[in-house]
């Protein structure tokens, strides 16, 4: 099983597990987000475009007041992504000889 | 070709992970974000509960026949309200700090609850105002405000708990309104009595429950 090279980046890796640790309908504004990856604006800026291409993260554009405002969350699909990447990565820690063992039973 | 297909042909901008660091990477970061933006319930049980225990405490030791404290009446319920300010304080200020950037389906719901909280003691405000205007003495102002709150503070942690499907707060909820119950029964002086240490005392129990609960 190969890994999603979409996500499988220590920068986006990051983002999808913070988007991901929230709920589903859940946002978080681009400061917070940037405050909880320690990165620059244009770091995560550059990386969210990538994920956003994929269709693994929606940016809301919007304004709170006169204040523009926005807002990113993970997708359904970016979810699921999320978790199949996490399963392959199970399946590549496991070693090797546990997997072949719980194969034989099968 | 999928998006992931695409993306595989540009070059890598960070340094090339192996799965042990993207598994650790992935932990280190989630164990972050809990701890940002969750409500931590260890904090709020124990400084509600500290403040049930004090200030229900100082309301009893004045209110019974023989005082054990020499304290004048207004003093020991000023002493309640400040606690019990103080406890909502650290709470609005906790809730601002870990749901602060958070938008969405948890904000609205999160918003919804506190708009609950916030009127229902609104109205114990009013009731209390009412209560003073009809002159009513010591005894019904204690059984009414301490027993209508805090049957209102047992609904809402159990409403919590459904909402959130937090077990924890659930079952605190049911031992606030048991013992809310038990203290309306009891009757004046001694139900500050029972609030102070079955209330206060169970949130107290509440917050080591929930660190407990962490723990493992």
């Amino acid at each position: 099983m190969s890994l999603d090279p979409v996500i499988h980046s220590q920068a986006r890796l990051r983002i999808m597990t913070t988007l991901t640790a929230l709920g589903e309908g859940d946002r978080l504004t681009f400061p917070r987000l940037q405050s909880l990856l320690d990165t620059t604006a244009g770091n995560l800026s550059t990386h969210l475009r990538k994920l956003e291409d994929a269709g693994y993260v929606a940016v809301h554009k919007g304004h709170l007041g006169r204040v523009p405002s926005t807002q990113v969350e993970a997708t359904r699909a970016g979810r699921r992504a999320f978790e199949d990447y996490t399963a392959a990565l199970q399946a590549l820690l496991t070693p090797p000889d546990v997997q072949q063992l719980s194969q034989e039973e099968r | 070709m999928t998006p992931a297909d695409e993306h595989a042909l540009e070059p890598d901008d960070d340094a090339p992970l192996d799965p042990a660091q993207s598994a650790a990477l992935i932990a280190e970061q989630r164990a972050r974000v809990v701890e940002a933006v969750d409500v931590d319930a260890r904090l709020l049980f124990g400084v509600w509960g500290t403040a049930w225990l004090l200030g229900f405490g100082v309301l009893w030791a004045v209110a019974v026949d023989e005082p054990l404290i020499d304290l004048a009446p207004q003093y020991a319920g000023l002493a309640f309200g400040l606690l019990l300010v103080s406890a909502a304080v650290v709470t609005a200020v906790h809730l601002a700090r870990r749901s602060g950037g958070v938008r969405g389906s948890s904000a609205t719901q999160g918003a919804m609850y506190g708009w609950a909280w916030a009127l229902t003691f609104t109205g114990y405000g009013a009731m209390g105002y009412a209560l003073n205007a009809l002159d009513a003495g010591p005894a019904l102002t204690s059984t009414v405000m301490s027993g209508g709150s805090a049957l209102a503070v047992g609904a809402l942690y159990m409403a919590g708990g459904a909402i959130w499907r937090d077990r924890t707060q659930f079952v605190l909820g049911v031992w606030v309104a048991a013992v809310t119950i038990v203290a309306i029964l009891v009757g004046y002086p001694h139900l500050l009595a029972v609030m102070a240490l079955a209330g206060g005392g169970g949130m107290l129990l509440g917050a080591v429950a929930e660190q407990v609960r962490r723990r493992r």
